[in-house]
C-alpha cells in the first residue's frame, strides 16, 4: 500500500468535489458524531482534523468538556500551524472525544462518538471522532493524542493506523492539557505511510514546549518480538485467539519470544496515580470568568463562583480531580505520587532493556468492541483495566503503532506494536512491511476518487 | 471514606456534587484508592522519573516579543475600562 | 522572640518569566498572553534573564548555587491565579543555606527561589478588577531561618537586603513584599504580604503586643495566617488558609530540571562592608559613608574617584552639597571636582555656585601639583590600566588629546603638565615597552 496524501494530490479533482464531499460527510457525521465542527470552507488539499484538544486559531476546541464551550484559541498549536502552513492540506474541522482525554471509549463527553464499522458500537477514546474521521473518509488524516492509549485504542476499534510517537518528539504547545508528563500528540491515518508523512511534518524542537526535546528519529529495525505472558492471558479468548493467529503469519519472518513481566503487567496503578495527580491540577485552571464556560454572577464570593463554574465537569472529571487532589495531598504524596513515578523509572528500564532486542507485539485492547450501552455499565476500575496493553509503552513515553490485523464478526481488530525511544521510524516500517500482505476494510470511503 | 475527608476535598478541589453523584463517586473512589494500594506490594527504589525521557533543559532568551492578539483574549470575559471582571473578594 | 521573613522581590528582566511578555505594561491587560493568562494550550518557557538574576541574588546571601533547578505546582484557589497554580520552586530552588551578615550576627537564609507574580486585583467597589499585566512577572522568593529578634535587627536586614539588590540591579522602588512569621512563644504566627519596611514595622509591633498580651492571659496562640491591615494597623486572622497538606506540591511538568551550572551572574557588592574599607584611616564614620552610599552607586563611584586626590571628608561634603543644591539626580564628575576643590579651599557652596558650575562655568581651579616621579607613575598606572587607548594612540597619534584630558581631568592636574610626561612615556608604551 501507498500514501493517500500522495495519491491524492497526483489525481485531477472534479470542481464541486468539496461541496460533494461535505455534503455527505455532514450526512455520516449524523450518524457517526465523528467531528465536533465541520470546516466547509476547506479546499484545495488533502483533509486533516484535529481532536477536539488542540487548539487551531478561530475554532471552537473544547476537549469534550462543557466547560470549555465558546473557548476558541487566538493561536494555533505548534502541530497545526507546521502543518496548516503545508498548501497540500486543508483543515477539515474539529473531532469529538471523552472529556479532556478521560476514557478509553469515547463516551465520557454529552454527543459521544460512534464506531464507523457499527453506530451501537463504540468508537474507543479518547480521540474516539479521530478514528472514525479517518475510518469514514479515504483521503483524511487526523490528528489526535494519547495519553494512556488514547491514539492506540480508537484505531483499533475503528481499523486505522494509530502511531503515538515517543514523548517529546511533537510540540505539546496548543495541546489542552491532561497529564503534561504522559501527553503526546499522534497521527491516525489510513496507512503507515501518511503517519509517517504528518509525522514528519508536526514534530522537532519548538521554542514553546520545553519538553519537546527529542530531534533525531531512527529506523532500527528488530529481529524479534516480545510477548508479555500475563498480559496476554487477560485478554478474552476470542482475543488470544485471533492474536495467536497473528504470531504465526509473523513467526515466518521474526523470532517470537514469550517472556513475563510483572511491572509491565503492573502499570496501570502507577500509570492513573500519575495521570490523576497531574490532571487535577491542569483542571484547578477552569474557573469560569476568562474562557470558556462563563458564569455571570460576579457579586458571588470567589469560592462560591468557582464552586458554580465547576459544576459543569462532567463525573469522570470530577472523579479525577477528587482522587489526584488525595493522591497527592501532602501527606500521602510519596506513598502514592512518588512512588508511581519511581515506578516509572523502573518499567522503562525493563521495557528499554526488550526494546533494544525486539519489539513488543499485544492486542491493543483486552476485548472485541463493545456496544456502548455495555461500556456504560463498566466501574471506573474494570474500565481503567481495558488500558492493560496500551498503557505501559504510554507510561514510558515509547513510540507505538496500532494497525488493523483482522476481522471478526465485521469488526477490526488492532495490535500495538512498541519500539524503544526515538525508534519511531522502525515500527511505521513494520506496519508499512505488513500493509504489503494484508488488505485494511473500511464500510465507507467518502471522498473516494 | 469518611463523609468529613470527602467534603474537606469537595472544598479544596471547589466542586460540587449532587446526592447521587456524591453515592457513586465515593464508593468508585474508595475502590480505585484500593487498587492505586496495590502499588505498595511493589518494591521501588531509585529516583522518580518526571518525565519518560531526559529532557535538557532550555531557556528562553529574555527578550520581549509581544503577543500580536492580546485584545482577542479578553473577548469573552467580562471588562470594565480595560480590566478583566473577576469573582468578589 | 524569632522572627522569619518570606521577601518576595520582583526581578530586573524585561519580558515575564515564562512569556515573551514585557513586564512594563501601562493600559491594563495589555502586556498579556495565552501564557501569562493561563490559557488552556499554553505552556511556560523559562526566562534565562530571570534564573541569572535570581542566581546573582543566591550567590549575594552566600547560598550555594544548585547545579540544577526545577519547579513545582503550587495550586490553590483566588480570582489573581490565573492557571489556580503557581509556578514555583522547593527542594530544586536556585540557592540554599546562606546567610546575610548586620554587622557582627548573620541572618541564615533558608532557600532562595524564583517564582511567578500573580495578577493585580483592584477592588471597584464590590466588583473585582483583574489586570493581568502583572501575572508572570519573575520574582524571587528569599526566606529567612527565624534568626531575627528585634525590630532593630528586621530593619537592619531589610536595608542590608536592599542595598545588596540595588547593587545587583534590582528595582527596589518597587516595594519589598515580606510575609513575616513571628513566635514570641512556641507557636508560629505567619502575617501574610505586608508591604514596605514600614508596615513589617507596624506589623511586628502589634504582634508582639498581641501575642504578650495572650501569654499573659494565659490564652493559647493560635498558628495562624494573619493578613495586616493598613487602615487600622492591625492584623487579622485570614478567612481561607491553606496548608501545604492543600496545596498538594506537584513537580512542573511542563518544565524540566535545567543545567544552570554555566550561567553568569553579577558579584555583589555589600555597601556596609565597603563604607568600612573606607572609612578606615579617615575622620569619617563607616555609618556616614554607609548613609550615602546604600542606595547610590553613583556616590560610591565618585568617592572611589576622589579619594586619592582629596580627603573622604570633603567628597562626601561635595556630594551632599550636591544633592541639596544640583539639580540633576547624580553629580557630574566636572561639577563635583570643582565642588570638592573649593570645599577644600575654604571656600562657601552656595547654590549659586552650583548652578555656575552646572552651566558649563569653571571656577577658577587650581590644579594639583605633583613630583615628577608622582606624575609618572600616575601616568604609568593609567596606560597599564588602558591599553585599549595606547593602542588606539598606535595607529592614531591624536588620540593623545584625550589621554592627556582624561589623565588631567580625572587628577585635578594642568593639562600641559601632563603632557609634558605623558610624551615620552606612552612612546615607550606604543612601542610594547
Amino acid at each position: 500500500m501507498t500514501s493517500y496524501i500522495e495519491e491524492f494530490n497526483g489525481i485531477e479533482k472534479q470542481k464541486d468535489y468539496y461541496d460533494n464531499l461535505f455534503a455527505q460527510l455532514e450526512r455520516a457525521n449524523e450518524e457517526h458524531h465523528a467531528f465536533n465542527l465541520i470546516n466547509k470552507d476547506a479546499k484545495g488539499g488533502f483533509l486533516l482534523s484535529t481532536k477536539a484538544n488542540i487548539c487551531v486559531r478561530g475554532f471552537e476546541t473544547d476537549a469534550g468538556s462543557k466547560m470549555l464551550k465558546g473557548y476558541v484559541p487566538s493561536f494555533n498549536a505548534t502541530a497545526v500551524e507546521r502543518i496548516i502552513s503545508d498548501k497540500r492540506f486543508a483543515f477539515a474541522g474539529v473531532t469529538g472525544m471523552d472529556e479532556f482525554g478521560f476514557g478509553t471509549f469515547g463516551t465520557n463527553t454529552e454527543v459521544p462518538a460512534r464506531n464507523a464499522f457499527d453506530r451501537e458500537y463504540a468508537a474507543g477514546g479518547s480521540s474516539s471522532g479521530a478514528a472514525v474521521a479517518a475510518a469514514l473518509m479515504k483521503y483524511q488524516v487526523s490528528i489526535a493524542e494519547s495519553t494512556g492509549g488514547s491514539i492506540a485504542a480508537p484505531a483499533s476499534l475503528n481499523g486505522v493506523v494509530g502511531f503515538t510517537p515517543t514523548y517529546g518528539t511533537v510540540s505539546r504547545y496548543g495541546l489542552i492539557d491532561y497529564a503534561n508528563s504522559l501527553d503526546k500528540i499522534g497521527v491516525m491515518a489510513r496507512s503507515s505511510d501518511d503517519a509517517r508523512i504528518v509525522f514528519d511534518m508536526i514534530r522537532g524542537i519548538d521554542d514553546y514546549d520545553t519538553t519537546c526535546a527529542v530531534e533525531k528519529i531512527t529506523l532500527e529495525r528488530r529481529k524479534k518480538i516480545f510477548v508479555i505472558n500475563g498480559m496476554l492471558e487477560k485478554a478474552d479468548s476470542g482475543i488470544r485467539a485471533a492474536f495467536e493467529k497473528l504470531l504465526n503469519k509473523l513467526g515466518s519472518r521474526y523470532e517470537i519470544v514469550h517472556v513475563d513481566s510483572s511491572i509491565m503487567e503492573k502499570a496501570i496503578a502507577p500509570y492513573y496515580i500519575i495521570a490523576m495527580a497531574e490532571a487535577s491540577t491542569n483542571l484547578a485552571k477552569y474557573t469560569g470568568y476568562k474562557y470558556g464556560l462563563m458564569s455571570e454572577d460576579f457579586y458571588k464570593q470567589y469560592n462560591e463562583f468557582f464552586t458554580d463554574a465547576r459544576e459543569s465537569f462532567g463525573i469522570e472529571a470530577k472523579r479525577r480531580i477528587l482522587l489526584g487532589t488525595f493522591i497527592r495531598s501532602e501527606s500521602v504524596k510519596d506513598k502514592y505520587y512518588t512512588k508511581a513515578l519511581v515506578i516509572r523509572r523502573m518499567l522503562i528500564k525493563e521495557m528499554d532493556r526488550m526494546l533494544k532486542e525486539g519489539y513488543i507485539l499485544s492486542p491493543t485492547l483486552p476485548i472485541k468492541a463493545p456496544k456502548i450501552a455495555d461500556v456504560k455499565k463498566l466501574s471506573p476500575v474494570e474500565s481503567y483495566s481495558m488500558d492493560l496493553f496500551t498503557i505501559p509503552p504510554n507510561l514510558g513515553g515509547f513510540p507505538h503503532v496500532s494497525f488493523p490485523y483482522d476481522y471478526v464478526d465485521g469488526m477490526p481488530l488492532g495490535a500495538q506494536l512498541v519500539t524503544g525511544h526515538g525508534n519511531d521510524y522502525a515500527i511505521l516500517d513494520f506496519v508499512k512491511e505488513w500493509e504489503e500482505g494484508f488488505e485494511y476494510v473500511y464500510r465507507k470511503n467518502l471522498g473516494e476518487l | 471514606m469518611q463523609d468529613k475527608e470527602f467534603d474537606r476535598l469537595l472544598k479544596i478541589t471547589r466542586l460540587r456534587v449532587s446526592a447521587e453523584e456524591r453515592v457513586q463517586i465515593k464508593s468508585d473512589f474508595e475502590q480505585v484508592i484500593a487498587y492505586f494500594d496495590e502499588i505498595s506490594s511493589l518494591e521501588a527504589d531509585g529516583e522518580p522519573a518526571y518525565h519518560p525521557v531526559e529532557i535538557p533543559g532550555r531557556l528562553r532568551e529574555d527578550k520581549v516579543k509581544p503577543f500580536a492578539d492580546s485584545e482577542s483574549l479578553k473577548k469573552r470575559a467580562k471588562t470594565s475600562n480595560g480590566y478583566i471582571v473577576g469573582p468578589k473578594l | 522572640m524569632k522572627i522569619g521573613l518570606e521577601v518576595h522581590v520582583a526581578l530586573p528582566t524585561r519580558s515575564k518569566l515564562f512569556c515573551s511578555c514585557s513586564t512594563e505594561g501601562a493600559e491594563p491587560n495589555s502586556s498579556i498572553c495565552p501564557i501569562c493568562m493561563g490559557f488552556p494550550g499554553s505552556k511556560p518557557m523559562l526566562n534565562k534573564g530571570a534564573v541569572e538574576a535570581a542566581m546573582g541574588i543566591a550567590n549575594a546571601l552566600h547560598c550555594p548555587i544548585n547545579k540544577r533547578i526545577s519547579f513545582v505546582r503550587k495550586v490553590y484557589f483566588y480570582p489573581d491565579l490565573p492557571k489556580s497554580y503557581q509556578i514555583t520552586q522547593m527542594e530544586g530552588a536556585v540557592g540554599s543555606k546562606g546567610h546575610l551578615a548586620i554587622g557582627e550576627k548573620r541572618i541564615r537564609i533558608r532557600r532562595v527561589q524564583i517564582e511567578e507574580d500573580p495578577a493585580q486585583i483592584i477592588r471597584d467597589g464590590a466588583l473585582t478588577l483583574i489586570d493581568f499585566n502583572r501575572s508572570g512577572t519573575p520574582l524571587v522568593e528569599i526566606v529567612t531561618e527565624p534568626d531575627i529578634s528585634s525590630e532593630e535587627e528586621m530593619r537592619s536586614f531589610i536595608s542590608g537586603l536592599r542595598s545588596m539588590l540595588y547593587y545587583l540591579g534590582v528595582d527596589i522602588n518597587k516595594e519589598i513584599k515580606a510575609d513575616v512569621n513571628i513566635s514570641l512563644a512556641e507557636t508560629r504566627v505567619e502575617v501574610k504580604n505586608v508591604t514596605g519596611i514600614k508596615n513589617m514595622i507596624e506589623t511586628l509591633r502589634f504582634e508582639i503586643e498581641r501575642q504578650t498580651e495572650l501569654i499573659k492571659n494565659n490564652e493559647e496562640i493560635a498558628r495562624e495566617t494573619r493578613g495586616y491591615n493598613e487602615k487600622s494597623r492591625s492584623t487579622q486572622t485570614l478567612r481561607e488558609k491553606e496548608s501545604d497538606e492543600e496545596y498538594g506540591y506537584v513537580f512542573e511538568p511542563d518544565l524540566t530540571a535545567f543545567d544552570i551550572a554555566g550561567l553568569e551572574f553579577n558579584e555583589p557588592v555589600y555597601a556596609n562592608e565597603v563604607a568600612i574599607e573606607l572609612a578606615k584611616g579617615t575622620d569619617v564614620s563607616p555609618r556616614t559613608v554607609s548613609e550615602i552610599i546604600m542606595l547610590d552607586k553613583d556616590s560610591l563611584r565618585q568617592i572611589e574617584r576622589l579619594r586619592n586626590r582629596h580627603s573622604l571628608r570633603s567628597i562626601i561634603h561635595g556630594i551632599e552639597r550636591y544633592k541639596k543644591y544640583g539639580s540633576m539626580g547624580s553629580v557630574p564628575d566636572k561639577v563635583l571636582d570643582n565642588i570638592v576643590l573649593l570645599i577644600e579651599e575654604g571656600k562657601e557652596v552656595s547654590k549659586e555656585v552650583i548652578a555656575d558650575l552646572e552651566s558649563g562655568k569653571t571656577v577658577k581651579v587650581e590644579y594639583s601639583q605633583l613630583s615628577d616621579a608622582q606624575l609618572g607613575e600616575l601616568i604609568n598606572r593609567y596606560l597599564e590600566e588602558n591599553p585599549k587607548l595606547v593602542r588606539e594612540y598606535a595607529k592614531q597619534p591624536k588620540t593623545i588629546n584625550l589621554i592627556i584630558e582624561n589623565i588631567a581631568r580625572g587628577n585635578g592636574l594642568h593639562p600641559k603638565e601632563v603632557a609634558r610626561k605623558l610624551v615620552p612615556i606612552i612612546g615607550r608604551f606604543a612601542e610594547g615597552k
